[in-house]
């Protein structure tokens, strides 16, 4: 399995849905600041530079990674670009962590950063419909995307889906609830687009439907900023701990998983996110754990949508598939539950800055198991069409 | 003049502004990042000539396994160590592997066939699912309308490019025996129920009184948005004249210079018609009480042009703004 991996520093700048005053050159090199000043280090201590940077449309260049290789303070050293969809941040932290682990690297910083809406509309004088349009180039470009392929509804394809073989699960007035239970956990993250957008059930009842199923609070907004952590070996990051006077959050388990991107007989079932089931339980095998729901303290989901939260949840073994409703109705994430998730918001209330996001959660996850004392925590990445795309790191603190 | 891969309204002009954020300037250009191609369809060239040149569908089927795989996405089988797999012609009915969703807030490309369904129909004798718009012929689509399992026809469009987008689908239970049986049928062979501007009740003194009271409240309502910053940022650079037809009484909603403004009357030539046989409706929507979309995929409201989706999740979004500046 190699070396043993922890995170050892983090940061996140603020999540705006527009960044005037920063392109995304300053926001990387804010982010990275704050991460080296979280692990006492300065920039000559890093080996290594891991960026999730989904879009190059939207940071309006082809090799978006290149300038910030010398702003950020590491030049002539190792530089990776990793590009999964959503799932960007959390498959370039498991590329950091496989580099590490392997012995290539001491030490490496993970950066994560999405400049989204810059792009702007000039029919409908808006950004958001031209932010959709940019993601929309993601989907297959023979067969899909003239057809109006968006990240929403090939989700939405998927939620469908599996709403048609659990026709009692997925209640709208479940999915408003958890909505809003967001909302109220993204007061406390001053770092969140929308930290003070509380919303009550019956105002996500009452949203319009962008792409039905889905009602416009369902959904995560596109945010602008950046995030990122320091890994280190056993050794060194023992060393830094002993430092900084934080714990390190031990990289206890990894899993990914891509599925098919077609659908039918022995390719994408399209009821289901198997990348997602996979992902988890190949994290678990590594880190030992068994039973999820008793083994982990904080998860930090990728919620683009709530559906898919809820049907995520369920296929990393929270929740039976078929009843994942339980979240709410058995009270396992309400406050007081056996289940902190998404503390931080969620990406529908913190922001999704695609390539930061899973970054995000990843610092998020680790302040509240440093902040509460807590063992593990979970952190999960979903990415491309109809969720083709699943990563789970486990993180769990001595 | 031939049709342009990128709508001219599409494109900006150059320039730029500056917004000034606690006390300093900006620079914002307008900008774009373009590459045009002539683009080869490769291996699935014969897919879309065939399409376009004999309105038909092809598949293939694996020589080893027997799979059939539609669209003909991969020339030799994954399963099978990359045995070869042989072109088919499929058939141009079958079903819905799963509900479709339905697009109503679409990015402009896609503005102007909201909302629109993209599901993936199995067609009779496949294996795998082909992603495909679905519309319905009798008006607009709405959820219930197109399930899991729902037969389905593909259906050509008369003008044929060799694209995906030449072909789309319709429940077969919207069509005629002879309909269904015809191969390569055409868009125009369809019987496509026109938009027609629901009729409203007389007017009479009591609904009028109605009409009235709301009238008074949508004034002030509007003043509100107006006076909201968020809310008129969210009309900014939008202009509308939209007709409100409702029971006891029409008007006038003009959109300009980020205000709402309420006229009384009859606008020969408005950009489009809101027809609410409630105008409650109308203003619980601006209200943040209702949702407006909710309100036209229910039938409780009627717009003349389905494009003006975009004005009205301008007005939604109006709505939300006044009700978070008020939190």
């Amino acid at each position: 399995m190699g070396k043993r991996v922890g995170i050892v520093g983090a940061a996140v700048t603020p999540f705006k849905a527009k960044w005037y005053e920063k392109t995304y050159y300053e926001l990387s090199q804010m982010a990275t600041a704050d991460a080296l000043a979280d692990a006492g280090m300065e920039p000559d201590e890093v080996d290594a530079a891991f960026y999730g940077i989904y879009n190059d449309i939207f940071q309006r260049t082809c090799i978006p990674e290149h300038p910030l290789q010398g702003i950020i303070g590491l030049q002539n050293k190792f530089g990776l670009r990793v590009s999964n969809g959503g799932a960007t941040g959390a498959y370039a932290m498991s590329a950091a962590h496989a580099y590490i682990a392997a012995g290539r690297f001491k030490t490496a910083l993970v950066l994560g950063v999405e400049k989204a809406t810059d792009c702007f509309d000039f029919m409908s004088m808006s950004a958001t419909p031209e932010v959709i349009k940019t993601i929309g180039w993601s989907g297959d470009s023979f067969y899909e995307q003239k057809l109006g392929w968006t990240a929403a509804d090939s989700y939405a394809e998927v939620v469908l889906a599996y709403m048609d073989e659990h026709p009692d699960d997925l209640k709208p007035e479940v999915t408003a609830e958890i909505s809003a239970l967001l909302s109220e956990q993204a007061r406390t993250n001053e770092y969140a687009q929308r930290q003070f957008d509380q919303v009550t059930p019956e105002e996500v009842l009452n949203s319009r439907t962008v792409v039905y199923p889905f009602k416009e609070l369902e959904i995560c907004v596109y945010t602008e900023g950046a995030a990122a952590l320091v890994m280190a070996e056993e050794e060194t990051a023992k060393e830094i701990s002993r430092r900084t006077g934080q714990p390190v959050a031990w990289i206890t388990g990894l899993g990914e998983a891509n599925e098919h991107s077609f659908a039918g007989k022995n390719h994408k079932i399209m009821s289901r996110i198997i990348s997602h089931h996979l992902a988890a339980h190949r994290a678990y095998e590594m880190a030992g754990i068994t039973d999820p729901l008793k083994a982990v303290d904080v998860v930090e989901v990728h919620d683009a949508f709530v559906h898919q939260l809820e049907i995520t949840m369920a296929e990393m073994g929270f929740v039976p598939r078929g009843q994942a409703d339980k979240l709410i109705e058995e009270g396992l994430i309400l406050p007081g539950g056996e289940l902190l998730l998404n503390p931080c918001g969620g990406l529908i209330y913190s922001g999704h800055a695609v390539g930061a996001s899973n970054i995000m959660s990843a610092w998020s996850a680790r302040n509240e198991l440093i902040k509460r004392k807590l063992k593990t925590g979970l952190v999960h990445g979903t990415g491309s069409t109809v969720a083709q795309y699943g990563a789970v790191m486990i993180m769990e603190c001595d | 003049m031939s049709k342009k891969v990128i709508p001219q309204e599409a494109i900006p002009d150059q320039g730029g502004f500056t917004v000034k954020i606690e006390g300093k300037e900006y620079l914002v250009m307008n900008d774009a990042m373009f590459t045009f191609y002539q683009r080869s369809m490769g291996e699935f060239s014969d897919f879309f000539l065939t399409l376009r040149d004999e309105r038909k569908i092809l598949g293939c089927r694996c020589t080893s396994c027997g799979i059939v795989r539609v669209p003909p996405f991969a020339l030799r089988c994954p399963e099978c160590n990359f045995a070869p797999t042989e072109i088919m012609e499929m058939a141009d009915t079958g079903t819905m592997i799963a509900t479709p969703p339905i697009t109503y807030f679409a990015n402009s490309l896609f503005q102007k066939q909201v909302p629109f369904g993209r599901g993936r129909i199995l067609l009779k004798g496949a294996d795998t699912a082909l992603s495909i718009n679905c519309y319905t012929t009798r008006g607009i689509l709405v959820p219930g309308l197109i399930n899991k399992g729902t037969e389905m026809k593909v259906i050509f469009q008369d003008e044929r490019i060799g694209d995906i987008t030449d072909i789309f689908c319709v429940p077969a239970a919207e069509l005629t025996a002879e309909q269904l049986g015809k191969k390569g049928l055409l868009s125009s062979e369809l019987d496509w129920e026109r938009a027609v501007e629901p009729q409203l009740p007389d007017e009479t003194g009591e609904n009028k009184a109605l009409f009235e009271s709301a009238l008074g409240e949508l004034e002030a309502l509007a003043a509100e948005l107006n006076d909201c910053a968020r809310a008129r940022q969210d009309i900014a650079d939008w202009q509308r004249v939209i007709q409100i037809k409702a029971t006891g009484g029409s008007f006038i909603l003009q959109i300009k210079g980020e205000q709402l403004a309420i006229k009384p009357g009859v606008e020969p030539h408005p950009d489009f018609t809101i027809v609410c046989p409630d105008l409650k409706v109308l203003l619980d929507g601006l209200g943040y009480r209702g949702s407006l979309t909710q309100a036209i995929m229910k039938r409780a409201l009627w717009i003349s042009k389905n494009s003006e989706f975009t004005t009205i999740f301008k007005l939604e979004r109006m709505a939300r703004s006044l009700a978070r500046s008020k939190k």
